[in-house]
C-alpha cells in the first residue's frame, strides 16, 4: 500500500515526460503559435481546418489579453508567440503600443475585405469580428418609439429604469471610449452620472443577467451585446428563451453616428518566430469561409464585406454602425474608465 | 554615559552577530536555499513596492479604495465566521459522535472545496434565479416569478464561506483525530461537562490547527476575484484587476498585490507572536482509538445527522444539483471522450504537483526547525505568502524570474528556446509556489503536536536528525501530510489563471475547459467539464479520507 503513491508517481512523471519528447519532435515542423482570449470551440475548429489546409500545426495559449500581453512583453524578443486575438480594439492597441506586434503583409488583401475603420491606420491589426451594442427593450412595456439614442437614456423618464453590467466590462468600456470621442469628455461624464442616477439596481451579473432582469421586471432597458442575445434565442435552458422572447433588440443613434460596435481582432507579433504563417493565418480567418463560420456558429457580424450575416441577425434587420474609427476607441479606453470611476459607475 | 551606551549598542549587534555565527549550521543554509527557490516569485513582487505605484494611483485612492477595502474587510470578517463555526463544529460532531451517515459525511465535508468559487457563484445565481429550481420548488405554495438576490456582499460571503470551510474541517479534525480525545476523557473523567470540555479545553487548545484553517480561508477570499465580480462587489482584488486591465498599469496592480502580501505577512507574524508563549503539545504522542464515539439516543442521532448534513447539502448538494440540470440540457453539445483525456491528465498534473508542494513544505518546515536561528525561521513564513494574492499576479512573480533564466541559457547556447517557461517545469513551480502555504499551514500545526521532548531524547540518545525525523516525527505527521496533500490536489484540480497562463500547448486541464465556457457567459456548458473536476477530487478523497482514518 505504501509503495502503490510511489509507484503512481513515477508512471505520471514518465507520462509526461513522454509528452514533452513528443514536442520537441513536432518543434522541427511549422508551428504556428496562437495567444488568444477567444475561447469559442468554433475557434478550435476554425484552427483544425487550418492546420488541414496549411499542414502548419496551431498551438493555443488561451487566457486574458491583459495576461498575454504582459507574458509577450516579459518574453521579450524570445517571445514563442505568433499571433495575438483579443476580444476587443483597445488591448490590441496597447500590445501595438507597446511595441508587441509588426505591420501584416497583405495590406491589399485586407484593405479590398475590411472597412477602413476596422483596421489598425499602420496595419499592426485588424478587426476579426464585429458585434453590436445595443439596447434591449421589455416589448410590453416600452413603445420602441420612445427610445432614440444612447445619449437619451439619460432622461427622467427612464429613472429606475436602466439595467447595465459593471464598468469593469470591456464592452462598456468600450461604448463609453465612442461616447467620449463623439461628444466630449465633459459630456461623457455627464452621461454617465445619468447613466447610474437611472439604474434599477448596482451593476452586476453579466450580459444575460440584465436581459433576464429586464425579463423578470427588474427594468425595462438593458444595454447588451447582440451575439450574446443570439446565443439565448438558440439556448437549450427554457427559461432564457422564455427571458428573451419578452424582449426585444433596438439599435440606437440610427438616426446620427448609428450604432457602437466593438471587435475581437487579431495581429502579428513583433517577434513572431513564424511571421509569414502568422500572415497566411490571418488571410485564413478573413476569407469567406472563415468568416462564415465566426457569422454562423456564434452570432457576430462577419468583418468580410462578402460574407452573410447569420438568420439570426437578419431577422433584426440592416443598422448604421458607428463608423468611428478603433484606433480612437483604443486610445480613449482608460479616459472611459477613468471617467466611470469619477461618475461613480461600480 | 552616552558613549557607554553606543558601546552597549555596538556590543549588543556584535553579540548578536557572533551568536548568529556560533548557531550557523547547514540546516539554515539548506533553509536559506529553499526558501530563496520558494519566495523569489513573492520576494519579485514584494520588492515592487519600492518601485511605487503609477500614475493612476491618485485616481485609485480617491474614487475607489475606500471603498474596495471596505468590501474586503466586510467579506474577510463574514467569511471568517461562517467558516470558523461551519469548519469547527462538523469537524467535532464528526470525531465525537456517532449518527447515521457519519463515515459518508465525514469526507462528502471536503467535496465543496471541489467546486472553484465562481463556479459555486454561477450555481447559486442560477439556483435561485427566476425559474430556477428553487422557484420551481416554491412555485406549488403559491409563489410565481421568485427570485432571492444573493449577488451582494452577504451572498457572497455566503458562497465563498461555503465552498472554503473545509480548509478549517479538514485541519480542525486532524487535530480532534489525534489529540483532543484522550484529554476529553481526562476531562470527563474529572466531572467537567461535554459542553463546557470542549470550549474551556478543546477550543482553546485546537487554536493553532484552526487558526491554520482560517488562515488559508482568509487569503484565498482577499484573492478571489471570479465571483466577486460576476456579484458586482468590488475588493481589493478588483483594484488589482481594474488597475491593470482597465486603467492598462500592472505596475499599479503589482504595487497594490504588494501592499496586500505586506499586510497578511504582518497578520501571519502577529498571530505567531500572540501564541509564541503558549505551549501546544501533549505528553502522550497521542494516538487513541477512535471507537470512543458517543452514542446519543436515536432522535438525536438523527438530530446530528441533520446538522452535519448541512454544509454539505449547501456547499455540495445544491450546486451539484444546479451543475447537473444544466449538464442534462448541454451535455449533446459538451461531452464527449475528450473529458475523460482531459479528467486523466489534470489528475496527473495534480497529483504530481501536489507530491512536490507537500515534499517542499515538509523539507521548509523541518530545516528551518534543524536551524537555531530564530530570524531564519521567522523568515520561512515568507514562503506560505503565493496564497494571498491572486494568481495572475504569481504568475508575473513566477515569469520574470524564470524568463530571464531561460533567457541567459539561450544567450550561453545552453539551449536553442525557453526550457523552463512552456514546459511542465514552470507550471509545477508556480502550483508549489503557490500552493505552499495550503500543505505549510496544516502540517506545522500537526508538527506543533509532536511534543519536542521526544525527537530532542532521540537526538540527545545520538541519532540524526533525519533518522529521528523518519523514526518519530513522520509517523506522528502522517494525519498532516494527508490532509495537507488532500487540500493541495482539490486546489490544484481547480486552479485557473496560472494554469492558463504557465501551461504548455499540449496540457489542458478541466478547470481551463470550464472557464472556456464560463468567461464567455456559456455558464450552463461549464457545468460538465465542472462536474469532472468535482468527481476527479472525489477519488482521492476517499482513498484519503481511510487512510486518514487508520493512521489517525
Amino acid at each position: 500500500m505504501n509503495k502503490l503513491p510511489l509507484l503512481l508517481l513515477i508512471v505520471l512523471i514518465s507520462f509526461s515526460c513522454k509528452e514533452n519528447s513528443e514536442k520537441k519532435e513536432t518543434a522541427n515542423n511549422k508551428e504556428l503559435n496562437v495567444y488568444t482570449h477567444r475561447h469559442y470551440d468554433s475557434d478550435k475548429a476554425l484552427f483544425e481546418l487550418f492546420e488541414k489546409q496549411s499542414g502548419i500545426k496551431v498551438n493555443v495559449i488561451n487566457s486574458k489579453a491583459d495576461e498575454l500581453i504582459q507574458k509577450m512583453v516579459l518574453e521579450g524578443e524570445q517571445s514563442p508567440a505568433d499571433v495575438l486575438i483579443t476580444v476587443d480594439a483597445g488591448r490590441l492597441h496597447m500590445a501595438k503600443a507597446k511595441g508587441l506586434l509588426q505591420p501584416v503583409a497583405n495590406k491589399e488583401t485586407i484593405d479590398s475585405l475590411v472597412a477602413p475603420n476596422l483596421i489598425d491606420k499602420d496595419y499592426h491589426w485588424v478587426a476579426l469580428t464585429k458585434r453590436a451594442r445595443v439596447l434591449v427593450y421589455a416589448k410590453d412595456r416600452v413603445d420602441p418609439e420612445s427610445l432614440s439614442t444612447y445619449e437619451d437614456l439619460i432622461l427622467p423618464k427612464w429613472n429606475d429604469k436602466l439595467l447595465f453590467r459593471s464598468s469593469s466590462n470591456i464592452y462598456n468600456q468600450s461604448l463609453m471610449a465612442s461616447i467620449v470621442a463623439n461628444d466630449g469628455e465633459d459630456a461623457a461624464k455627464k452621461w454617465a452620472q445619468g447613466m447610474v442616477k437611472n439604474q434599477a439596481r448596482k451593476p452586476k451579473g453579466n450580459d444575460r443577467d440584465q436581459v433576464k432582469a429586464v425579463a423578470a421586471g427588474e427594468g425595462d432597458i438593458a444595454i447588451v451585446n447582440t451575439y450574446y442575445i443570439g446565443k439565448m434565442l438558440n439556448s437549450n435552458d427554457q427559461s432564457e428563451l422564455e427571458a428573451v422572447d419578452k424582449v426585444a433588440v433596438y439599435f440606437p443613434n440610427q438616426n446620427d453616428r448609428g450604432t457602437h460596435i466593438n471587435v475581437s481582432g487579431i495581429g502579428v507579433a513583433k517577434h513572431s518566430p513564424n511571421a509569414e504563417a502568422a500572415n497566411q493565418f490571418i488571410d485564413f480567418l478573413l476569407s469567406e469561409e472563415a468568416q462564415s463560420v465566426f457569422a454562423l456558429s456564434n452570432y457576430e457580424y462577419p468583418v468580410n464585406t462578402n460574407v452573410e450575416n447569420s438568420d439570426v441577425l437578419k431577422a433584426w434587420g440592416d443598422f448604421k454602425e458607428d463608423d468611428l474609427h478603433l484606433n480612437l476607441l483604443g486610445e480613449l479606453n482608460k479616459k472611459a474608465v477613468i471617467l466611470f470611476d469619477e461618475a461613480g459607475w461600480k | 554615559m552616552k558613549q557607554a551606551g553606543s558601546s552597549q549598542e555596538s556590543f549588543s549587534f556584535k553579540h548578536r552577530i557572533q551568536r548568529g555565527i556560533r548557531d550557523l549550521n547547514k540546516w539554515t543554509v539548506f533553509t536559506v536555499l529553499i526558501l530563496l527557490f520558494i519566495a523569489v516569485p513573492v520576494i519579485t513582487i514584494f520588492f515592487k513596492l519600492f518601485g511605487g505605484p503609477g500614475e493612476s494611483w491618485g485616481h485609485i485612492t480617491n474614487y475607489l479604495l475606500v471603498d474596495y477595502l471596505k468590501n474586503s474587510l466586510y467579506l474577510s470578517v463574514l467569511c471568517t465566521l461562517i467558516t470558523l463555526v461551519t469548519g469547527v463544529v462538523s469537524a467535532w460532531l464528526v470525531t465525537r459522535f456517532e449518527f447515521p451517515f457519519r463515515t459518508y459525511l465525514e469526507w462528502l465535508l471536503i467535496i465543496p472545496l471541489a467546486i472553484p468559487g465562481y463556479i459555486m457563484a454561477y450555481a447559486y445565481a442560477g439556483f435561485l434565479d427566476y425559474g430556477g429550481i428553487f422557484s420551481w420548488l416554491i412555485s406549488p405554495f403559491g409563489i410565481e416569478n421568485f427570485k432571492l438576490d444573493m449577488m451582494n456582499v452577504v451572498g457572497l460571503s455566503f458562497v465563498l464561506g461555503i465552498s472554503l470551510f473545509p480548509y478549517v474541517y479538514v485541519s480542525a479534525r486532524a487535530f480532534f483525530l489525534t489529540q483532543a480525545l484522550n484529554l476529553l476523557e481526562a476531562s470527563r473523567l474529572l466531572g467537567v461537562s461535554e459542553t463546557k470540555s470542549f470550549f474551556k479545553l478543546i477550543f482553546p487548545l485546537s487554536r493553532p490547527a484552526i487558526v491554520a484553517g482560517l488562515v488559508l480561508v482568509l487569503m484565498e477570499v482577499l484573492n478571489d476575484y471570479g465571483a466577486a465580480q460576476y456579484f458586482g462587489v468590488n475588493t481589493f482584488t478588483t483594484g488589482i484587476f481594474r488597475s491593470w486591465f482597465s486603467l492598462e498599469e500592472p505596475e499599479t496592480a503589482i504595487y497594490l498585490s504588494a501592499l496586500l502580501l505586506s499586510i497578511v505577512f504582518v497578520l501571519i507574524i502577529l498571530e505567531k507572536y500572540q501564541r509564541r508563549k503558549l505551549q501546544y503539545t501533549s505528553p502522550k504522542s497521542g494516538r487513541t482509538s477512535i471507537n470512543h464515539r458517543i452514542k446519543l439516543s436515536f432522535p438525536r442521532q438523527l438530530l446530528l445527522s441533520f446538522l452535519v448534513s448541512l454544509p454539505v447539502v449547501l456547499g455540495f448538494l445544491i450546486p451539484v444539483i444546479q451543475l447537473l440540470q444544466w449538464a442534462v440540457k448541454t451535455y449533446t453539445q459538451v461531452f464527449n471522450q475528450d473529458l475523460l483525456w482531459l479528467s486523466l491528465q489534470s489528475f496527473g498534473i495534480a497529483f504530481v504537483a501536489a507530491c512536490f508542494t507537500v515534499l517542499f513544505a515538509l523539507l521548509l518546515l523541518y530545516f528551518s526547525k534543524w536551524n537555531k536561528i530564530y530570524s531564519v525561521q521567522s523568515a520561512a513564513k515568507l514562503g506560505v505568502l503565493g496564497y494571498a494574492i491572486p494568481g495572475a499576479v504569481v504568475a508575473i512573480g513566477i515569469m520574470i524570474p524564470t524568463l530571464s533564466l531561460d533567457k541567459t541559457f539561450i544567450e550561453l547556447g545552453w539551449a536553442s528556446k525557453f526550457i523552463i517557461n512552456g514546459t511542465l517545469i514552470a507550471l509545477v513551480y508556480a502550483y508549489v509556489v503557490r500552493f505552499l502555504a495550503v500543505a505549510y499551514q496544516p502540517l506545522e500545526s500537526s508538527s506543533l503536536k509532536v511534543n519536542s521532548s521526544i525527537p530532542d531524547s532521540s537526538k540527545i540518545l545520538g541519532m540524526g536528525n533525519f533518522k529521528t525525523f523518519f523514526k518519530i516525527e513522520f509517523p506522528l505527521l502522517k494525519a498532516g501530510m494527508l490532509s495537507a496533500f488532500i487540500l493541495v490536489f482539490i486546489d490544484i484540480l481547480k486552479e485557473l489563471p496560472l494554469t492558463l497562463i504557465l501551461k504548455p500547448y499540449h496540457i489542458n486541464t478541466l478547470a481551463v475547459k470550464a472557464y472556456g465556457y464560463a468567461s464567455d457567459e456559456m455558464v450552463m456548458q461549464a457545468s460538465i467539464p465542472s462536474l469532472f473536476i468535482i468527481l476527479t477530487a472525489l477519488i482521492p478523497v476517499i482513498i484519503l479520507n481511510k487512510l486518514l482514518l487508520k493512521n489517525g
